[in-house]
């Protein structure tokens, strides 16, 4: 069984600038991924070229061993996208807009898409410009799940949606999970709404991906050290600090822990995961820290004492 | 996806049947009009003939005046091709960039290569048919002036014959290549513009009259009465002039007084001979198909562009 999606040096350069670079990740089928990082950080590229929409300048990507270019007709109806901004052909009903999935895919599913429609209370006569931003965002993810796909990409999909909205948008989009156990992609700038859904992270800054794996690995790789002002030279040499900052007579590391924690002058604190994210986001002008690995059996045993 | 296509087309194609049926019916009735009136006056005598013999020149100089106006509207048509191209060609890729729906439509599982083929046979399959049709209706309405003037050399040229469907495959093509290369729907009307008079004017203007070498008639000075020309009204003069003694080949006749004979005239320019260029009649068709197939070549171009870009340059 491959991945869901497997990236090998992906990058792709516009003019000069790299908009992605270097992107070796692999998101295993049944996972909810939050894709993170700041605007301009490449979400969008990585995206666009999972779903085939670019073609890669160095590596490659496969959806489920497919490429999503040269196989386009086979990975293309495995994969539900749903850009930023969720398009809509703004003069089309939303009936019309079903039609157009029920047209174009063959695996569409057209009673899970007039039930959902339904269910969320969108008349179908009503055009898609007409709808308020949280409804077309809504009606783009049942286009996207109606299709059903095996792998969804959702590009920012909260970025313009009230609260109110989010948390409907994120109960379909769960709804949809818990039923058909497809896997997701979903970027976003911000953790904040993701931390509930997702069970994997990938932070994604400068261009470069930062940090991917398990979410709850991640945080229990993850500690607060705090203690009196000293070098984090020591720490480091075993650990890998992602940030560090000292006060007169404090010091407070974020740390990548590779192993226990030794040390009785530090007092170990978990992270939240916001935290985290931040604390990776905000290095990214620092030199960029080599992934190896997760060192996953040593986090579980340290997470069974 | 053709009912995709016909979904997000059907204002353009409605239109179009609209205007073309407003046309259609007014080819019709004024049509009809000459027709009858070209009978009436019995002008299907002075056809073939050169226009000296009996009451032929007034009846042809009746029935110009009642008619001669809808020449204009013949002439307005030209531009149908490229509004065709500008309104219905440009946007069909552009619109979709411009507003962000290729990313809708481009991620459903056909492919964008696949979607691009549906809409480019079934757009320019509709716009083809539908100036065919138009042509059909031409060539029947310019008939009594088809015997007239001929439809060599002038307007009627491009509005008779399969060089008008030609043009309208040139047109909706170099628009669809338009929107893919600037992506903006505006930009992509005023360049398909250009590019349209960029290619028609030059091969209309300078090549279509060389397509086959002119056949060159010289009359020396003396043997020529009246009229230098022993052309039908049919055949397409390309130049006409005088040769001086030492050869040289001159445009025109200029510096005739009222008070000359045409041979003083040319006599006092030193002409030796007089000469005419021209296209004959019977080569219109040639012509018509030979100026298609440019039209045609440059179409192709222009979509390999447009698939080339979609497929590579479009995200």
């Amino acid at each position: 069984m491959s991945d869901a999606l497997e990236t090998t040096g992906l990058g792709k350069r516009y003019g000069r600038a790299w908009a992605l670079q270097d992107c070796t990740l692999s998101l295993p089928a049944g996972r909810v991924a939050a894709l993170v990082g700041p605007n301009g950080a490449g979400k969008t590229t990585l995206l666009h070229l999972s779903v085939g929409l670019l073609e890669p300048t160095a590596g490659g990507v496969q959806i489920f061993g497919l490429s999503p270019t040269a196989q386009a007709g086979e990975a293309l109806p495995r994969i539900g996208f749903v850009a930023q901004d969720t398009p809509l052909y703004k003069g089309f009903t939303v009936a019309e807009l079903l039609t157009l999935g029920r047209k174009l895919n063959p695996r569409w599913d057209d009673e899970l898409a007039r039930a959902r429609i339904e269910m969320l209370g969108i008349p179908l006569t009503r055009r898609a410009g007409k709808l308020s931003g949280g409804q077309q965002a809504q009606v783009a993810l049942v286009l996207a799940l109606a299709k059903r796909p095996d792998l969804l990409l959702l590009d920012e999909p909260l970025a313009s949606l009230d609260p109110l909205a989010r948390r409907e948008f994120l109960r379909t989009l769960m709804e949809a999970v818990a039923e058909s156990g497809l896997t997701v992609l979903l970027s976003s700038h911000i953790i904040g709404d993701l931390e509930r859904i997702c069970d994997y992270l990938i932070i994604l800054s400068a261009s470069y991906v930062q940090l991917a794996g398990d979410m709850q690995e991640i945080q229990q790789g993850h500690k607060r050290l705090i203690g009196p002002r000293q070098d984090e030279a020591a720490v480091a040499s075993i650990h890998t600090v992602i940030a560090a900052s000292h006060t007169d007579r404090q010091t407070t590391l974020l740390v990548r822990t590779n192993g226990p924690l030794f040390g009785p002058s530090w007092d170990v604190q978990d992270v939240s995961m916001e935290d985290i994210v931040l604390a990776y986001l905000s290095q990214q002008t620092r030199d960029r820290v080599p992934l190896p690995p997760p060192a996953r059996e040593q986090i579980r045993r340290e997470a069974l004492k | 996806m053709t009912w995709l296509t016909w979904r997000q087309h059907r204002l353009e194609g409605l239109t179009t049947l609209g205007v073309l049926a407003v046309i259609g019916v007014f080819l019709l009735l004024t049509g009809r009009a000459m027709a009858s009136s070209f009978q009436q006056l019995g002008l299907s005598h002075c056809v073939g003939q050169t226009p000296s013999g009996g009451s032929c020149p007034d009846l042809i100089q009746a029935f110009a005046t009642q008619y001669g106006l809808l020449l204009l509207f013949d002439t307005l048509l030209i531009f149908v091709p490229l509004l065709l191209g500008a309104l219905v060609g440009a946007p069909l890729v552009a619109r979709e960039v411009e507003q962000r729906t290729h990313l809708l439509v481009w991620t459903q599982s056909i492919t964008r290569l696949r979607w691009l083929t549906v809409k480019l046979a079934l757009v320019l399959g509709a716009g083809l048919l539908a100036s065919g049709a138009l042509l059909a209706l031409l060539i029947w309405w310019y008939r009594p002036w088809a015997q007239l003037n001929g439809s060599f050399g002038n307007n009627a040229y491009d509005t008779t014959g399969p060089v008008w469907v030609a043009e309208t495959l040139l047109a909706l093509a170099l628009g669809v290549f338009s929107g893919t290369l600037t992506r903006r729907t505006v930009a992509a009307i005023f360049l398909t513009i250009a590019l349209f008079v960029g290619i028609r004017v030059p091969v209309a203007s300078f090549w279509r009259p060389y397509f086959e070498a002119p056949i060159t008639r010289i009359h020396p000075i003396g043997q020529v009465s009246g009229n230098p020309s022993t052309l039908s009204d049919q055949d397409w003069v390309i130049a006409q002039g005088y040769i001086d003694a030492q050869g040289n080949k001159h445009d025109g006749l200029v510096g005739c007084t009222a008070n000359q004979t045409l041979v003083q005239c040319f006599q006092t320019h030193g002409a030796q001979a007089i000469f005419v260029s021209y296209q004959p009649a019977d080569r219109f068709w040639t012509f018509q198909w030979i100026e298609s197939g440019i039209y045609t070549g440059f179409s192709m171009l222009a979509l390999i562009a447009a698939y080339w870009l979609v497929r590579n340059r479009l995200n």
